[in-house]
Parts: structure tokens; C-alpha cells; sequence
């Protein structure tokens, strides 16, 4: 039966109308994925000589039990934004003779192909068998490779079931986000010791190898947790949803824009009236506190902005990348009844333009609160802020054209992960680049406030010139419509 | 009205729409009958500029449909589902749909007070979404969605697919009516027999995207439809 469904996913993989698109994007992963692991296995097999080269002195034993738990502390803040949630459409095999039992297990043993469960063996199993088999035998050994396994598994599952019960309660990723932030920050403040505590932890495995059995256990534990979720959760999600009454809404404040204020008001209904677009909505809140992890006063003191500056053009153009980059195939269901209507594809256009404008103007608003940091910040947010308007809306909507994906909002959002991992930053990736490679001559000639003021300049051109930008991006969807209404009726 | 002229339209080396030459006068209901894979649907998105023609082209008051859209101002239309915005409350729904046409809310909510009966009192003011709905309940929004427009031509996909009978009834009446009082010009598509007959006052037939049989209909017509069915 695992052999089927593997069978379907390959060809629902060659099959797919974006082939092109995902092809190259795995391409791109498979160039970063190989990267990683060619510095994982140089760090482990020369983990011993870094060690002593970093802190001579200091035994290479102590230091690396120190490492594990602050590596897995870091491993899981990277899986919770980068790890991919294992798919299947399971709702043809629902009805069939299939046990419930046999599709989870399928979506859970998928899991542990990832490319983040392969990565801390290539880093810490060098050390085990050279310098940890050296000094402590053979036992040792064994209970080492246990935990880490323990571990690895016990972070997979961890943040499988994180990002699950996120999707639809976005409180769980803001709790599982807040832990490990605090969990960082105490032991940066010195109040906890990560390392200490790791290595305590370690040289007691070593001392009672029985010990080593935790991590196995808390791995099997939260993989039974994972399981039991998933299997209760196989419904399709109406059966679960409250019976409130849904009444009729209305937003006076966009009827000034006319035809595309009324158009804006419908997208505006169909961001918040959806999980999907409503938590990627919330999501974008969330990482307001970007900022917090890339603004050090020793950078700002220097003007240093090409460090900050990703953060700034992420956090203010978080919506124009985030729900840009799945642009029009948030409307696939609907998209022949847009088409049929008398609608003018300007306003239609003009709508989404309208949208990302108030919605990152919003958010740089919010932002403000950096300012407290420095003034200099708050130069920083509006540029990137007018660059975001100006440039990067136009460059979304462009390529909005090419998306001939249908995307699935409404049926059970609990089994559509559609653009929950890597993939989905990656394309938001060059949307991120290109202002940084604009500033980066500025930055090295130390012309740091004119390199700012070029990318106001350019969002300012873009956003003067968006008459006429809306007449190209209107004449490219006059040529792709059909060929992007017969994707998304797929 | 319509006038068709050498359409060709081809799926992975298989002709799935070839019509010569076709035309619709004004006033004309026009029932649009053929097994499952005899271009109907196809035929109806090409007359809807939603899927390119591979050859030839579809003239809507002498205009080609697909170089300028100035049909959508007096064509309205239900194919399926995918026409509806179905996140929103039917009310709301009626509301956009009328607001393209330049109907005030109070404009809309005078319409559907006709059509309370046709809606049986399932349809407003029921606190759901569209997606909530059955899909005979969707149906009904959007046949009278397109109804609201004031259309002079009206394309329905299988209007009379998963309606309860007493609404069939209603949607015959309805369209009969609309067709003597307004002249409105209707294709309609369907796989029941006798409503077309009953509905229609010609009938095109339809095989592997060729028109083999155009007729106007008269008392011999079903006897005749289910001749050819049967075969």
C-alpha cells in the first residue's frame, strides 16, 4: 500500500501543470542541500581540531556534549520555518478500503526523508566514532548514537505536530516560536546554560548508559502524539467547523476607489474568510519581530543598512511576498466566473495593487515601534517600504501571470500544505535579493544614506509610472488568461 | 445574435469542438443536446472566450468575443460551480454581481423579491456561505445571478442538474416567459430530453463536436431525440 501511494505522489509530481516551476525550485534546493552537507561533514570529521582551535585547553568531550542540545535548540527553530509538511491529497483514499492507520503512517514514515534528519548525523557521528569510541568503548558508542537518533526523530515529529495544529490555530506557532526565542535568549543572558546543561546531560548518558533510553522514548512518545492527532484529524475539516451564522459584510472605507475598491473589498473577504490566507495574514504580524534578530546597535551606529536592510524589505513586504507569490490562484475556484463578468481586467489589476498598497502600509506602520531602537530604522522601513509599493507589487503581479496552479483554499485545510516550507520562501527569494544587490555598491563606497535614498527613488518611479505598469501586467493577463483559467479549473 | 464560423477546438490530437457554421437569431431558445464528451461544455467556454479556439470564431452581435469583451455587457451565464464566489454569502454575492451592472442594493434586493418562490426560501438570509450550500441550492444562486443581469443572451450549462422538481418546473416557466417577454436568446445544455423539448424551440445535437441534427422543435421532436439516444 506505502508503495502506491509513493507510486501516486511521483506521478502527481510529473504530472503537474507547474512541472517547470517545481523541477526547478527542487533544483535550486538540491544546490543548497548539498552545500549544507558538504560544510556538515567537513565540521564533523574536523570537529576536533575546530574545537581546539576555538578553545584550546578545554576538553573536545566537554565541548561537543555542550553542542548537542544547542544544536537541536537551533535545529528546531530552522525546521519550524523550513521543514515541509509530508502531503498527500487524501481524500480519494478516504472511501476506500484503506485503514486510517495505513495513511498516516504513510504520511509520517515520508516525514523522515528529509534532508534535516540527515544533516546532525554527517555533523556529530564522525566525533562519536573517532574521539568518543577512542576514550570510552564500545557501549558508549552505542548509547551516543541512540540519543542523537532520539533526538532527530523526537525534533522531526516535534515540529510536524507544531506546524499541524498551527495551521489551524496559529497560537501553537506563536507558543512553539516564543519557547525556543526564550529558551535562546535566556541562555544568551547567561540566566540558563544550554551548553552546560548538555553536557551535564551527556556525561551522565556516558556514566549510565541506561539513561539514553529518554530520547528514544521522548521521540516515540511524541511520534504516538503526532499519530493520534493525525488519525483523529482524517476528517475533512467541515465536519469539525462551528455552525455560527455567517452574515454579510461590507468595508465603506475601500467603496472610494470605485470598481477596484469593490474588487479589493471582495479579495479582503476572501484573505479573511479563508484559514490558509487568514493565518498567512497573521503569520506576517508574527515576523514583525524580525527585526529583533538582525537591528544591533553596532550596525545602526555605522549605518551598516545592507545587513539590515533584508529584514526591513522582508517585514514590510511581507503580504506582497507571502500571499503575492500564489497570486490569482487564490481565486482559481472562482476565476471563470471573473472572467465571464463584466469586470475590467484595470480594476482588477488595480485591485490587487490597492490591496498590497494598504496592507504593507499598515504593516510599516506597525513597524514603527523599532524606532525606539534608532531614527535611522525608521528611514531604513520607508524606503524599503516605497521600494516594496513601487517595485516589488509590479514584479508580483507580472509574474502572477505564469501560475497556472490551482490552489485548493477551501477543502480541508488540515491536508493542504500547499506553500507551508522551503519552497515557499525560495520563491519569495529574488523578490528579497534584488534591493540588496541595489544597495550593495552604496554600501561598500559608504554612501550608506544614498543607497537608501535609490531605493525610495526607484519605489518612488515605480509608484508614479503605475498607470502605466497596470497596462502592462493588463496586456500580458489578456494573453495568458485562458492558458491560467484552464490550470486552475484542474 | 451568434454566429459561429469554422470553430475548431482540439485536445491531445482529438477534435473535441468542429462547427462549420451556426447561427442564433435573436429571441431564439436553442437546447444543446449530446452524450457526455460531445464538446457541449467546451462549445459554451468558447462562446465565453474562456478557452482559445484553435481555429475559426465565435461573433456575438458581429463582434468577436474574444478581441473585445463588450459581449459581457448584455450576456450572462452559468456554466458550474467555478462561477460562483463561493466564500461569500449569497447576498453579498447578488450584491457584486449586481454592482457590475450598476444595480443599487436596494435594486438587487427588489429583484430577488420575484424570485422568493423560485428560491423556496432557501437561499436568503440563511447565515451561510455559498460553499455551505448544496448543490442544487448553488445552482439555483447562480442561475439567478445571471437572470438579475438582464441579459439579451443566456447560457446555462445543465441548469436542470441536481434541482429538486418543483424548482425545474419553476425554471421552465421561467425561461419560457423571459424568452416571449424580453426576447432573451438562450442557449441551454442538458442531458434530460424532455425539458429541452418542452423548453426549447430549437434543438442542435451534438457528436464528437460536429452539429449532426439542427432542428426546430415540434410534437415528433422527443420521439425523435430518443430515436437517435437509443440507437
Amino acid at each position: 500500500m506505502l508503495s502506491t501511494f509513493l507510486s501516486h505522489q511521483w506521478k502527481s509530481f510529473w504530472r503537474s501543470r507547474n512541472k517547470a516551476g517545481s523541477i526547478a525550485a527542487q533544483i535550486v534546493l538540491g544546490f543548497f542541500m548539498l552545500y549544507f552537507l558538504v560544510v556538515a561533514v567537513g565540521v564533523g570529521f574536523w570537529m576536533t581540531a575546530i574545537i581546539e582551535k576555538l578553545m584550546p585547553g578545554v576538553n573536545p568531550t566537554v565541548v561537543f556534549n555542550g553542542l548537542i542540545l544547542y544544536y537541536f535548540l537551533l535545529d528546531l527553530a530552522i525546521r519550524i520555518q523550513m521543514q515541509d509538511l509530508p502531503t498527500l491529497s487524501i481524500v480519494p483514499y478516504l472511501h476506500l478500503n484503506i485503514s486510517r492507520k495505513t495513511i498516516v503512517n504513510f504520511l509520517n514514515l515520508k516525514s523522515l526523508f528529509s534532508f534535516f534528519n540527515l544533516l546532525p548525523s554527517f555533523i556529530f557521528f564522525p566525533f562519536i566514532f573517532i574521539n568518543i569510541s577512542a576514550a570510552n568503548g564500545f557501549v558508549t558508542v552505542l548509547v551516543y548514537l541512540l540519543s542523537i537518533l532520539g533526538l532527530i526523530v523526537f525534533n522531526n515529529f516535534l515540529v510536524l505536530y507544531i506546524k499541524r495544529r498551527a495551521i489551524n490555530n496559529v497560537l501553537f506557532f506563536a507558543v512553539g516560536i516564543l519557547v525556543i526565542l526564550g529558551l535562546a535568549a535566556s541562555d544568551y543572558y547567561g540566566f540558563i546554560s544550554i551548553r552546560d546543561f548538555s553536557n551535564f546531560a551527556f556525561q551522565n548518558v556516558a556514566k549510565y548508559p541506561f539513561l539514553a533510553l529518554i530520547f528514544p522514548a521522548a521521540a516515540f512518545a511524541i511520534f504516538h502524539i503526532n499519530a493520534k492527532f493525525l488519525t483523529a484529524n482524517l476528517y475533512t475539516e467541515e465536519l469539525s467547523t462551528k455552525d455560527d451564522k455567517k452574515v454579510s459584510t461590507d468595508y465603506p472605507f475601500l467603496n472610494r476607489f470605485g470598481r477596484a475598491g469593490e474588487l479589493a473589498a471582495l479579495e479582503l473577504k476572501l484573505i479573511l474568510r479563508h484559514k490558509r490566507s487568514r493565518s498567512s495574514v497573521i503569520m506576517g504580524f508574527l515576523f514583525l519581530c524580525y527585526g529583533f534578530f538582525f537591528y544591533r546597535m553596532p550596525l545602526i551606529e555605522n549605518d551598516e543598512f545592507g545587513k539590515m536592510l533584508f529584514a526591513a524589505i522582508f517585514m514590510t513586504g511581507i503580504n506582497i511576498s507571502v500571499y503575492g507569490q500564489f497570486m490569482f490562484a487564490w481565486q482559481s475556484a472562482h476565476f471563470d466566473g471573473l472572467l465571464v463578468n463584466k469586470i475590467n481586467y484595470h480594476d482588477f489589476i488595480k485591485a490587487k495593487f490597492l490591496l498590497f498598497t494598504i496592507s504593507s502600509t499598515l504593516i510599516t506602520a506597525l513597524s514603527a515601534f523599532y524606532g525606539f531602537m534608532s531614527y535611522k530604522l525608521l528611514l531604513l522601513h520607508l524606503a524599503a517600504y516605497v521600494y516594496n509599493i513601487g517595485v516589488g507589487t509590479v514584479v508580483v503581479l507580472y509574474f502572477a501571470n505564469f501560475n497556472y496552479k490551482r490552489l485548493d483554499i477551501t477543502t480541508s485545510a488540515s491536508f493542504n500544505w500547499q506553500g507551508v516550507g522551503a519552497s515557499q520562501w525560495l520563491l519569495g527569494l529574488p523578490l528579497l535579493l534584488v534591493p540588496l544587490i541595489i544597495y550593495i555598491p552604496f554600501g561598500i563606497f559608504d554612501k550608506p544614506y544614498w543607497g537608501l535614498a535609490m531605493l525610495a527613488l526607484l519605489g518612488l518611479i515605480g509608484l508614479l509610472l503605475r498607470k502605466y505598469w497596470v497596462g502592462v501586467i493588463v496586456r500580458k493577463f489578456e494573453k495568458q488568461r485562458y492558458k491560467i483559467a484552464e490550470g486552475f479549473r484542474e | 445574435m451568434i454566429e459561429v464560423k469554422n470553430l475548431i477546438k482540439g485536445y491531445a490530437g482529438r477534435t473535441v469542438v468542429d462547427i462549420e457554421r451556426l447561427n442564433i437569431r435573436a429571441g431564439e431558445t436553442v437546447g444543446l443536446v449530446g452524450n457526455n464528451g460531445a464538446g457541449k461544455t467546451t462549445f459554451f467556454r468558447m462562446l465565453l472566450d474562456l478557452i482559445r479556439p484553435d481555429g475559426g470564431e465565435v461573433l456575438s452581435k458581429d463582434i468577436n468575443v474574444a478581441s473585445s469583451s463588450q459581449w459581457k455587457d448584455y450576456t450572462a451565464s452559468y456554466l458550474d460551480e467555478g462561477f460562483l464566489i463561493d466564500y461569500l454569502t449569497p447576498e453579498e454575492y447578488f450584491t457584486f454581481i449586481g454592482s457590475l451592472h450598476n444595480l443599487s442594493v436596494a435594486h438587487v434586493s427588489d429583484y430577488l423579491r420575484q424570485y422568493e418562490e423560485f428560491f423556496n426560501g432557501e437561499i436568503l438570509s440563511r447565515g451561510k456561505y455559498i460553499r455551505d450550500f448544496s448543490k442544487g441550492n448553488q445552482n439555483k444562486v447562480g442561475i439567478a445571478a445571471a437572470l438579475m443581469q438582464k441579459p439579451e443572451l443566456l447560457i446555462l450549462d445543465e441548469p436542470f442538474a441536481n434541482l429538486d422538481p418543483t424548482t425545474q418546473i419553476r425554471l421552465k416557466t421561467l425561461i419560457k416567459n423571459l424568452s416571449t417577454t424580453q426576447r432573451l436568446t438562450t442557449f441551454i445544455s442538458s442531458h434530460d430530453l424532455n425539458h429541452v423539448t418542452d423548453v426549447c424551440n430549437r434543438i442542435i445535437l451534438l457528436e464528437k463536436g460536429k452539429i449532426i441534427k439542427d432542428f426546430y422543435t415540434d410534437e415528433n421532436s422527443l420521439k425523435e431525440l430518443e430515436a437517435y439516444f437509443s440507437e
